[in-house]
């Protein structure tokens, strides 16, 4: 009875911790998704346009990094590191240190990274019990 | 491709701004087709006309008649104690010998004193207001107008007010925005040193007023016209409040008052006449008339008859030379700015030059021609500067210097209107689906300076984030661009840049002759426009200021938002400053405006430094208090002392600020209680130098508007 009561909590326990940041990725993952797909589309527009390729797969990889971030994968903050990087490489080759040119192509990819960097123990959590079952 | 060559270069490497894309596509012309354009009469269309000055075919009335009066040249006031004119001197050049206040001790700089001129608008003038105020210092005195044409005198020291006369102007007279830049002052040599009005200030109202009241007192002078006013809708047809408006000075030439009005742009091909007048500065009569419609009009159009409708007018504040007896008019473009396939022979001669006229009889002389063909309203609309420059032999020649909208400076022979530095040809593109037929097919260029910034590419597109910007960059993409001489197009946008703020506009450029600099602020900013089918602006609701009907949009928005263009096949759509049309924010990257130091032998840039800091702009519109320099776009020229000091205001960061002129470097600064979009001057009362500016703000500029001028010294000893 007693074991019984204290297993409950400690798993209702879990659960909660677990559900508050289930639920703050999946919030941050929809935004991402739909800054993603608005890139995406806009940056294949661009290209029919013969403009910047830049945007296109910068949106495809936010997609995607949604998806894991969804998933609660420790790939999502992997993926979206090579992202911001070849963003700011791509920044940096378009305007060097011009530093007002650089407010929309660093601002927020930079903000969006710190997010990231708050869901770190949201992450991993479904690779764990399933290498568990694997063992 | 390595680090962006087009981005960078705009706030590292703006010396190098002369080589701008646009300028490696230039095609240097023929010498004999240079030496055709340099020529006095060079009228600037394709087909051009014998070297030969600007005199009417007819045998004209003796100058003699319509200007009985002693003409002679008179001796000018200097600048120095007293700033005189509206450009400091005759000449215009916005420079003071004063050197009390110093790159050491300007620091320490304090205020004097506030005054407030009470011009406040109404709730119905709300949004209208941009006074431009710049005052004259004449003895003991400060002389302005205010927003609404109020002539106000204060001490120069106290700002104590000694006298007011309120011309009484209307709310419905306000034409784009209720602006008067400055008052002239004229001493009428003929009168007795103690007759009323021997010193008078003239002044020329938004509801076309010329006024003239006695400098000591503020009465009107009774000798002036009718009580001191000429009212000049004269002979300008039906009178439509707000269409026709003086906002500059009048130019005052060997007791001649010339002077021009502004006509509200966009309206109509039918439009009030753009016709240059003079008149007697002593008695107010009519002296003559320059129609460049019909140049028959010189003594005023036949009974029941007005002056040539819808020409290129002049809104912008003219160059008065006593000594040749010669008045300079930064011509603007015909009424309607956007579309010209039906402008008149007379229309495509005069537009956008630079016309030198004789006040004894009101003939041109020559000019010159900067937009051939303007389908852009690049007006001129800087007053161009007098000065002495070294002619073809190296003896040096008197000279004027014009800025343009198009961000060119040129120096020309003041007798002549022969260039005294390079002018090249530039070949323009003639696409556009609209009037492929008009658009001129090449365009002159300055291959001395211009303050033109290279093209724009999809990498200059901004915002706050990748959407915004990427928005942007799909826009871009989709308009019609290819260079600033894009033409205009009606089924897609395109991209005018630099826009119709300039380039170098009416705040005009400072000239320091002993240092061989000048000093011109300037804006970098593109607008986006579209020419606007007939039947889709009908449907908009688009009518001319003259046509309003209940709902009826246009004549009171920013300038070319929806202007109708009636008579012509399109209305016109100007995006200002090319703003997102989902965020509100500058599709552009900054800096949108600059300052820049010019070496008046070589043309080459000294310094260039972006105007104006990022503490009034954020996003949403809210102020981000960021004291780093963006470069704001700005309205409003600069004043440079003798002991190397730049003070201006012009930003829309409201602040007003003391550059040092050899380093670009921003020595002080004080927050000004509304935007300073105005000129400033200085002055000396008592051995005590002071620099004053109006802080009154502008509408389009978006500042807020205020009633101050604003006098600083340095703190007692």
């Amino acid at each position: 009875m007693t074991h019984a009561t204290t297993a409950d909590t400690a798993a209702s326990r879990g659960q909660a911790r677990r559900g508050g940041w289930r639920l703050a990725a999946r919030c941050l993952a929809a935004v991402l998704a739909l800054i993603g797909l608005v890139l995406a589309a806009g940056g294949i527009w661009l290209i029919a346009l013969d403009g910047s390729w830049y945007y296109a797969p910068a949106g495809l990889g936010l997609v995607l990094v949604a998806v894991l971030l969804w998933r609660q994968e420790m790939a999502a903050l992997q993926l979206y590191l090579l992202v911001w990087l070849a963003t700011v490489a791509w920044a940096f080759w378009e305007v060097g240190t011009d530093w007002w040119a650089q407010v929309p192509r660093l601002v927020a990819p930079t903000v969006i990274l710190l997010a990231m960097l708050v869901m770190l123990p949201a992450l991993g959590r479904r690779r764990a019990p399933a290498r568990g079952t694997a063992q | 491709m390595s680090i962006n060559p087009v981005t960078g270069n705009r706030l590292t490497g703006r010396a190098a701004a002369c080589g701008t894309a646009a300028l490696l596509a230039l095609a240097l012309a023929p010498p004999e087709l240079l030496a055709q354009d340099a020529s006095p009469a060079g009228d600037g269309t394709q087909a051009q006309e014998p070297a030969a000055p600007d005199a009417p075919a007819a045998a004209r009335t003796p100058p003699g008649d319509r200007a009985a009066r002693d003409r002679a040249p008179r001796p000018q006031p200097d600048v120095g104690r007293d700033w005189p004119f509206y450009g400091g001197g005759a000449d215009a050049q916005r420079f003071s010998p004063l050197d009390q206040i110093t790159p050491d001790n300007v620091a320490g700089l304090e205020r004097a004193f506030v005054y407030r001129t009470g011009d406040m608008p109404s709730e119905a003038a709300e949004g209208k207001y941009a006074a431009e105020t710049t005052p004259l210092k004449i003895g003991d005195a400060l002389v302005m107008c205010s927003a609404k044409n109020v002539l106000i005198s204060i001490d120069a020291a106290t700002g104590e007010e000694n006298w007011r006369y309120d011309t009484g102007v209307p709310d419905e007279a306000i034409p784009y925005s209720a602006s008067c830049r400055g008052v002239s002052a004229y001493t009428a040599p003929e009168l007795p040193a103690d007759a009323p009005c021997k010193s008078r200030v003239i002044e020329g109202t938004i509801d076309a007023k010329l006024v003239a009241v006695d400098l000591a007192d503020g009465t009107p002078c009774e000798g002036f016209g009718e009580n001191g006013m000429v009212d000049l809708w004269t002979d300008i047809g039906e009178r439509v409040p707000g269409w026709y408006a003086v906002t500059a000075p009048p130019a005052v030439v060997r007791g001649v008052i010339v002077t021009g009005a502004q006509v509200k742009d966009g309206q109509a091909e039918d439009a009030p006449s753009g016709v240059i007048r003079g008149f007697d500065a002593v008695t107010g009569e009519f002296l003559w008339a320059w129609d460049l419609g019909n140049p028959d009009n010189a003594d005023g159009p036949p009974e029941g008859e007005v002056y040539t409708r819808g020409t290129p007018n002049m809104w912008a504040t003219a160059a008065a030379d006593e000594e040749l007896g010669y008045v300079y008019l930064p011509m603007g473009n015909s009424s309607v700015d956007y579309y010209g396939s039906n402008r008149s022979e007379a229309e495509n001669r005069w537009a956008t030059s630079l016309v030198a006229l004789d006040v004894l009889t009101g003939e041109p002389v020559w000019h010159f021609q900067t937009v051939r063909h303007d389908v852009w309203d690049y007006d001129l609309g800087s007053q161009p500067t007098l000065l002495d420059y070294p002619g073809p032999d190296g003896t040096p020649v008197p000279a004027l210097l014009l800025p343009s909208k198009q961000g060119d400076l040129y120096i020309l022979d003041r007798e002549t209107g022969a260039p005294l530095t390079p002018v090249g040809e530039v070949e323009a593109p003639t696409t556009g689906d609209v009037e492929p037929e008009f658009i001129a097919e090449s365009q002159p260029v300055s291959e001395w300076h211009v303050l033109r910034e290279p093209e724009l590419t999809g990498r200059d597109m901004w915002g706050f984030t990748p959407i915004d910007q990427l928005w942007c960059r799909i826009r871009f993409r989709l308009a019609e661009y290819a260079g600033y001489l894009t033409p205009p197009s009606a089924e897609r946008r395109w991209i005018q840049y630099p826009g119709y703020n300039g380039g170098s506009d009416w705040g005009s450029v400072a000239v320091d002759t002993q240092r061989g600099v000048i000093v011109a602020n300037y804006n970098d900013v593109p607008n986006f426009n579209r020419l606007i089918p007939r039947e889709e602006a009908d449907a908009r609701g688009l009518r001319p200021i003259n046509d309003k009907r209940p709902g009826a949009q246009g004549g009171t928005n920013a300038e070319g938002a929806g202007d109708a263009q009636a008579g012509a096949p399109y209305a016109i759509d100007v995006n200002a400053g090319w703003r997102n049309d989902v965020t509100g924010i500058p599709c552009t990257s900054p800096p949108y405006g600059g300052i820049r130091a010019i070496d008046l032998e070589t043309g080459e840039t000294l310094w260039d430094e972006p105007l104006g800091t990022a503490r009034r702009n954020g996003p949403f519109g809210l102020p981000s208090g960021l004291p780093m320099k963006i470069g704001t776009p700005n309205n409003g020229g600069s004043v440079i002392t003798q002991s190397g000091l730049v003070f201006i205001g012009a930003a829309t960061d409201n602040l007003f600020r003391a550059i040092d002129i050899d380093t670009g470097e921003t020595l002080w600064s004080d927050v000004l209680p509304a935007g300073g979009q105005a000129n400033p001057i200085t002055y000396e009362v008592d051995g005590t130098q002071y620099v004053l500016i109006a802080a009154t703000g502008h509408h389009f500029m978006e500042t807020p508007t205020g009633d101050y001028i604003v006098a600083y010294k340095l703190p007692d000893r």
